[in-house]
């Protein structure tokens, strides 16, 4: 145990792997803080440069590029009432109303000293919790993965904030896209129409991208510039904060438990998180009217869940493969391409490079604090450069970088493809992750299910009579017709109101 | 690009009719009872049944109830009361057009050209002047191009214009 610990700080310390967490966690806070651009876009658009990295170093960009773009997303949102990241959205009236009454260093500081705590309490729960699902997880079948998936697939379309049938329909979509190709049980060329290029299938990556970059940037096509931000002095950031630390001791616990939850259930990651928590804080606050005023409450609760997500989406996605969050989706595309398969034997056989993501993530919550407080200090220029600056190497990236994940032009066509199918979902309330969730898990749902079945004959029976399935089976039932019962209750609701009145 | 629910459902339903019937005609693995047109064929069917469900207006009360999630990235309560016209689409579509002027062009003119008019025509869609769109794809290309394909040895098509390194 003490052996495999330091051989996983002997993996972090290595010159590789520490440039590769100071540059992304620089790269992190600047993309994060432009509006419009998400921590998942920055995430996305990283993956080509981890092609090229050693294993640990790939996974340590991903997780450092994330967890600054997080907070750095709380920036703008401060100052200017524009959420750099989605995640933000929640509590940015909240920051903005703290910086007009003249305490803008107060919130900035919950905003990254919040952060930092609830990433490293993430992370806490990441190493507890993870090694011991990891024993439950080995003794799953092909019938508890299959149901596992379906479940993961369930939950993301339920938490989506759309319609369901909208979000089921997006899954399925994204399911179909990775039936393309000759990836499958037989080996049968499907869906390929001749065509050489689409043999291998449609990789996750230009879809990712396309989604997440391309749509981003063509939404962002049709907005205005954002106003200019006052040049300003910022006193000190940390100032109070381990007084705030203290007494508001409730809502740490609060928020960071949901965040952990949140990050944990699949599909649903930060932005959700924020938006949970930060309405659980009105609701539990004994001065729910001074929430929208500038108060610390909601902004410390919402600050925490976020980053506190964000470890702990990490949970799913190691042991079974199943994203926690959009960010994880994108993590899981680069432990596949490092060799570090997602399963419960990454925790026996390669627990060491575990120790190393665990330690990753604590040095990234930790130099997130300083980093933090000069990317806050340098805002002020960061968010004056005009948005043609960023947005149009963005553009380039997305060429230059798709192109580099497999030497050919056709990955370039996909991501113009499925930006403009992203744009269209999201323009009309398809959630797209739902869509990126059936693609990066089409080909794990379909192979659990076509084994399983040739391992009983072609029988369901076995799906329902082995009794952690049958468990599995029904969560998954209960969260197919939740919708229907909500829509029902809500219609006798309505019905009953006139009535009574 | 507003469609309305029963022609974006109505589509999905047909593209799921399809796959199912792609699916049933691929052929089936001997001496298995289950093989590569299952999944198809069963995705298929989800995305008939869910695209009608849309089509006919199901869980639309979803959406309304959600006015606050409507702004997740804090920006679609602005782009809602914009109007959409001709200008706005041509830029909408600009950067996937750009991608495919990627695919047809860097291998014929090189990497730093194409380059060269995607950062510029993107710069002066999103309304910088003349001078500085075409300082931002004189300088852009050659440092993306020092990354990529120096320091990541991606391939990147020399063309017209080879870099020194």
């Amino acid at each position: 145990m003490l052996d495999t610990l330091f051989e996983g700080f002997r993996l972090v310390f290595q010159t590789d792997v520490l440039i590769a967490i100071i540059g992304a966690s620089i790269y992190g806070l600047v993309v994060g803080s432009l509006p419009g651009l998400s921590a998942t876009m920055a995430t996305a658009l990283l993956v080509p440069v981890t092609f090229y990295m050693s294993p640990i170093a790939a996974v340590a960009t991903i997780i450092a590029a994330s967890a600054m773009a997080i907070f750095s997303g709380d920036i703008p949102g401060c100052l200017l009432r524009i959420p750099g990241t989605p995640a933000s959205a929640a509590y940015t009236d909240e920051a903005f109303a703290m910086t007009k009454k003249g305490e803008a260093e107060t919130a900035l500081g919950i905003c990254l000293w919040f952060s930092a705590l609830g990433g490293i309490i993430g992370t806490i729960s990441l190493i507890v919790m993870a090694p011991l699902l990891a024993e439950m997880a080995f003794k799953f079948s092909t019938f508890e993965y299959f149901w596992l998936a379906f479940l993961g697939l369930m939950c993301a379309t339920l938490v989506a904030r759309s319609s369901p049938p909208k979000a089921i329909a997006a899954m399925f979509l994204g399911l179909l896209v990775s039936c393309v190709g000759i990836e499958n049980p037989a080996g049968t060329p499907r869906f390929t129409f001749g065509m050489t290029d689409l043999l291998g299938g449609i990789e996750v990556i230009p879809v990712l991208v396309g989604v997440f970059a391309v749509a981003e940037i063509m939404r962002g096509m049709a907005l205005k510039d954002p106003p200019k931000i006052p040049h300003r002095k910022f006193g000190s950031i940390l100032k109070g904060q381990w007084e705030l630390t203290k007494t508001h001791k409730p809502q740490q616990v609060r928020g960071n438990i949901v965040g952990i939850i949140i990050g944990v259930l699949p599909g649903a990651g930060a932005d959700m998180a924020a938006w949970v928590s930060y309405a659980m804080a009105k609701r539990f606050s004994k001065t729910p009217e001074k929430f929208g005023t500038g108060h610390p409450e909601g902004l410390i609760e919402a600050g925490a869940s976020n980053n506190a997500s964000l470890a702990s989406g990490w949970v799913p996605s190691l042991l079974f493969g199943i994203p926690g969050d959009t960010i994880t989706a994108i993590a899981i595309g680069v432990l596949y391409m490092k060799g570090l398969n997602p399963g419960p034997t990454l925790f026996t056989e390669k627990a060491s490079s575990m120790y190393a993501l665990y330690i990753i993530f604590i040095i990234a919550n930790i130099i997130m604090i300083p980093l933090g407080i000069m990317m806050i200090r340098a805002s002020s220029t960061v968010l004056r450069l005009p948005r043609y600056t960023v947005m149009s190497v963005i553009v380039l990236l997305c060429a230059v970088g798709s192109f580099a994940t497999g030497n050919n032009l056709f990955l370039v066509v996909l991501v113009a493809i499925f930006g403009v199918i992203g744009y269209v979902m999201e323009k009309n309330g398809y959630p797209v992750a739902a869509l990126v969730l059936g693609v990066v898990m089409g080909t794990m749902v379909e192979q659990s299910f076509v084994t399983s079945l040739i391992k009983s004959d072609g029988s369901i029976i076995p799906f329902f009579s082995r009794p952690v399935a049958a468990v599995l089976a029904a969560m998954t039932f209960a969260a197919l017709l939740w919708p229907a019962v909500v829509w029902l209750m809500k219609k006798r609701r309505a019905a009953l109101e006139p009535a009574a009145r | 690009m507003q469609i309305s629910d029963r022609i974006s459902g109505g589509g999905l339903a047909a593209l799921g009719l399809v796959a199912f019937i792609y699916g049933s005609k691929l052929p089936p693995v001997r001496g298995q009872p289950v093989g590569p047109e299952v999944f198809p064929m069963v995705v298929g069917a989800g995305l008939m049944i869910f695209g009608v469900l849309i089509a006919l207006g199901i869980g639309r009360s979803f959406e309304g109830a959600n006015e606050v999630v409507a702004a997740e990235d804090g920006t679609t309560v602005e782009e809602k009361s914009a109007p959409f016209d001709l200008l706005t689409a041509f830029k909408v579509a600009l950067p996937p057009a750009l991608l495919l002027f990627y695919v047809f062009f860097s291998e014929r003119i090189g990497f730093i050209p194409t380059a060269f008019v995607i950062v510029s025509s993107m710069c002066l869609a999103l309304g910088a002047r003349w001078k500085a769109a075409l300082l931002m794809g004189l300088f852009a290309p050659p440092v993306i191009h020092l990354i990529f394909a120096k320091m990541l040895r991606v391939p990147l098509p020399a063309g017209l214009l080879p870099m020194p390194w």
